[in-house]
């Protein structure tokens, strides 16, 4: 049975009368990419903050590696790995410099961390910019060493608050690359992010959070099974007649039938064999058309359907 | 001691500035030391003065023999532009022309038409050769009137009217452990350590103490303690290397190691050191942006300095400037440093009081800094969560 590293239990974090986490809690596995999926604001990281201690809450109990996480717990500290949403690195240090800091906070032994350090930065591939100040990186490479900065140490656990905000594609494909490649050598992750393309992409396991609550949590197939529409049918085609658009209606699984002219969508929720289904009243008719699509609900329209709003709606 | 090298590497890129008031105030203070040492010293002023004798008579002679013992005799061609020219560029102080008729005036007891000159308006050059002409005309009538004959009487004029006074320039040292350029670098000294010290502590503090780089910190297995002492190690590094710096010098511009009580001076800076280091512990603790940090700087450094009598002494400030500045603890600094320089009795006691009160202010200090900080992080204090017993919504 998979070791439980992560356990949150009914966390509640209040700023005066804003309730920014409310009864919070969630569980994560050893070995998951785990993704924390919300717009701004809706206390992704009020909950990384807690979880590392670096925030006081009002109620709830936080255990890492199945021990009860507080300020001073040194040893669960040395396990973690950070990665913040803010570039943070020294202005006055060089690449290496900065990797050797973060590291040195975690590792004494200097055989041991000039070699992690060689290491952290072929990993995020840094090897041509290792006497650079930070302000003459990119934005992206800056990025990449504010993962060295977080990895070197080689945690266990590794929480990565929006590491590819501001990145550009090239840099954020390589981010996350290097994310799945960490966990594939056995590293677990926490992954904030309002980026659902992706959450979707790397992350095994999802919650979804709103308002400083968790309002689903699962795979991603699983999430999408939550909501209504399972598929989606979009078809060109010209000239439909109300009969025929009754007749769709009538199908099996379809909940909903749009047409505009041009272009049939049906809506559907479950079931198999819908596409066949709606081509087969078309045939019947004998109706020509066009180009056809089908297309599996994102986690975009998992959210709009659990929060009623579109993910990137309050993104600052 | 990963905290305590990052301290040293900032402190080294942001030194420059702190270097500049430090490499000023060394390359000022020895030059004044060596001025104020040389003003202990008094020469009676020469002047250069040109001279025509309309009179030609022997005593006109004695006139021109009279001034040429304490004036410089310059010659000049008898040409009113080349007169005005001379003055003008200053090669010449005065122009005295001895009147025809002058002998027989000065025999008769006349003071009128003796003279004629040139002479720049209002000049200190003028009003001197005019003091010396009327003290010998007055001399030699006064000395003639007693029954000397004329030739006599201008000689005793003469001799009476140079006769030249001993002079000592009165300086208020009443017994001073230290010499007043002495005491005056430890003056200038209250302006140049809190310079110092703001300018090049405020950033490495403020940088070390940014919300993200201590929460990133706080992330590590690094102890809270061990973080704030190695911070702690670095100021107190650079604060002693900056309060060494500043003594190795003081010991230069006084010729010699400190002896008896001008050790008191080091000891004295050595508190006000302590309080400047407070002062940048108060500013970072309002984390204030580069540029308010110098402009902080200037306010504090300057305004301090002339309200507390750093750049002119305190006897020469006003009686309110005073009252204002003893809430400054650079006015007790400098009071100490004024007893010790002599502008007051020594007494052992007052002194041990003003340290007092210099140490009182920089526990103020700290104080006002620790409870800034604490306010500032109520928010992200860190204390144990209680556990609820409430079920998820």
């Amino acid at each position: 049975m998979e070791n439980t590293v992560v356990k949150i239990d009914n966390l509640v974090k209040r700023y005066g009368e804003l309730v920014a986490l409310d009864h919070f809690s969630l569980e994560i596995k050893e070995g998951e990419i785990f993704g924390l999926l919300g717009p701004n604001g809706s206390g992704k990281t009020t909950t990384i903050n807690c979880l590392l201690s670096l925030l006081s809450f009002d109620k709830g109990n936080i255990e890492i590696f199945g021990r009860k996480m507080t300020p001073v717990s040194y040893d669960i500290k040395k396990d973690i790995g950070i990665i913040m949403q803010n570039v943070v690195v020294s202005e006055e240090l060089t690449v290496r410099e900065n990797i050797d800091y973060f590291c040195g906070l975690y590792i004494t032994d200097k055989k041991l961390r000039a070699q992690y350090v060689d290491e952290a930065i072929k990993f995020v591939g840094l090897e041509d910019f290792t006497k650079f100040y930070p302000k003459k990186l990119s934005g992206g490479l800056l990025r990449r060493l504010n993962i060295a900065c977080g990895i070197a140490h080689k945690p266990k656990l590794i929480i990565l608050d929006e590491p590819t905000v501001a990145v550009d594609p090239q840099s954020r494909n390589k981010i996350l690359e290097g994310i799945q490649e960490l966990n594939r050598s056995g590293v677990t992750i926490i992954y904030t992010s309002h980026y659902m393309e992706e959450v979707e992409q790397i992350c095994t396991r999802i919650a979804i959070m709103d308002k400083g609550r968790k309002v689903a949590e699962g795979t991603k197939d699983e999430l999408k099974r939550m909501i209504k529409n399972t598929e989606t049918i979009s078809i060109e085609v010209l000239g439909l007649g109300e009969d025929i658009l009754a007749e769709m209606r009538a199908l099996p699984h379809v909940y909903d039938v749009k047409y505009d002219e041009k272009m049939l969508v049906v809506s559907c929720s479950g079931g198999k064999h819908n596409l066949i289904r709606a081509l087969d009243v078309l045939q019947k008719h004998e109706v020509g058309f066009g180009r056809v699509y089908s297309e599996l609900p994102t986690l975009n329209e998992v959210f709009l359907e659990i929060t009623g709003k579109a993910l990137r709606d309050k993104e600052d | 001691m990963q905290v305590f090298k990052l301290f040293m590497k900032i402190l080294k890129k942001n030194i420059f500035t702190s270097m500049i008031y430090v490499i000023v105030f060394i390359a000022i203070s020895i030059p004044m030391a060596k001025s104020a040492a040389a003003d202990k010293t008094f020469k009676d002023a020469s002047l250069k003065i040109a001279l025509f004798d309309e009179d030609g008579t022997a005593e006109s002679g004695a006139l021109r023999e009279f001034i040429g013992r304490k004036h410089e005799l310059v010659e000049l061609a008898d040409d009113k532009d080349k007169i005005m020219q001379a003055l003008y560029f200053d090669t010449v102080n005065y122009v005295l022309i001895i009147n025809d008729g002058y002998g027989e005036k000065l025999a008769a007891g006349e003071t009128e038409g003796l003279f004629s000159t040139y002479h720049m308006h209002d000049s200190y050059a003028t009003v001197m050769v005019s003091q010396l002409l009327d003290s010998y005309v007055s001399s030699v009538r006064g000395y003639a009137a007693g029954g000397s004959d004329l030739a006599s009487a201008e000689a005793k004029a003469a001799d009476a009217v140079l006769q030249e006074a001993e002079v000592t320039i009165a300086r208020n040292e009443s017994g001073g452990v230290l010499s007043s350029s002495s005491a005056s670098y430890f003056r200038y000294l209250a302006y140049i350590l809190v310079s110092v010290i703001i300018s090049a502590l405020c950033p490495v503090l403020l940088k070390l103490s940014k919300k993200e780089f201590r929460f990133r910190t706080n992330c590590s297995c690094m102890k809270s303690s061990s973080y704030t002492m190695q911070v702690f190690a670095g100021s107190v590094v650079f604060i002693a290397v900056v309060w060494l710096i500043m003594m190795v010098v003081s010991v230069i511009q006084n010729g010699g190691m400190f002896t008896g009580n001008a050790w008191l001076a080091v000891l004295n800076s050595l508190v006000y050191t302590l309080i400047c280091t407070a002062i940048a512990l108060v500013i970072c603790s309002f984390e204030p942006s580069d540029t308010v940090v110098n402009l902080v700087t200037q306010i504090v450094g300057l305004g301090s300095s002339f309200l507390c009598g750093v750049f002119v002494p305190q006897s020469m400030l006003g009686s309110g400037v005073l009252a204002a500045a003893k809430f400054l603890p650079a006015y007790w600094y400098v009071k100490a440093v004024e007893m010790l320089g002599g502008s007051e009795k020594f007494d052992g006691s007052r002194l041990a009081m003003y340290l007092l009160i210099e140490l009182g202010f920089a526990a103020a200090l700290m104080l006002i800094a620790l409870v800034v900080n604490r306010v500032k992080y109520t928010g992200a204090a860190i204390k144990l969560p209680k556990l609820a017993a409430e079920p998820q919504k």
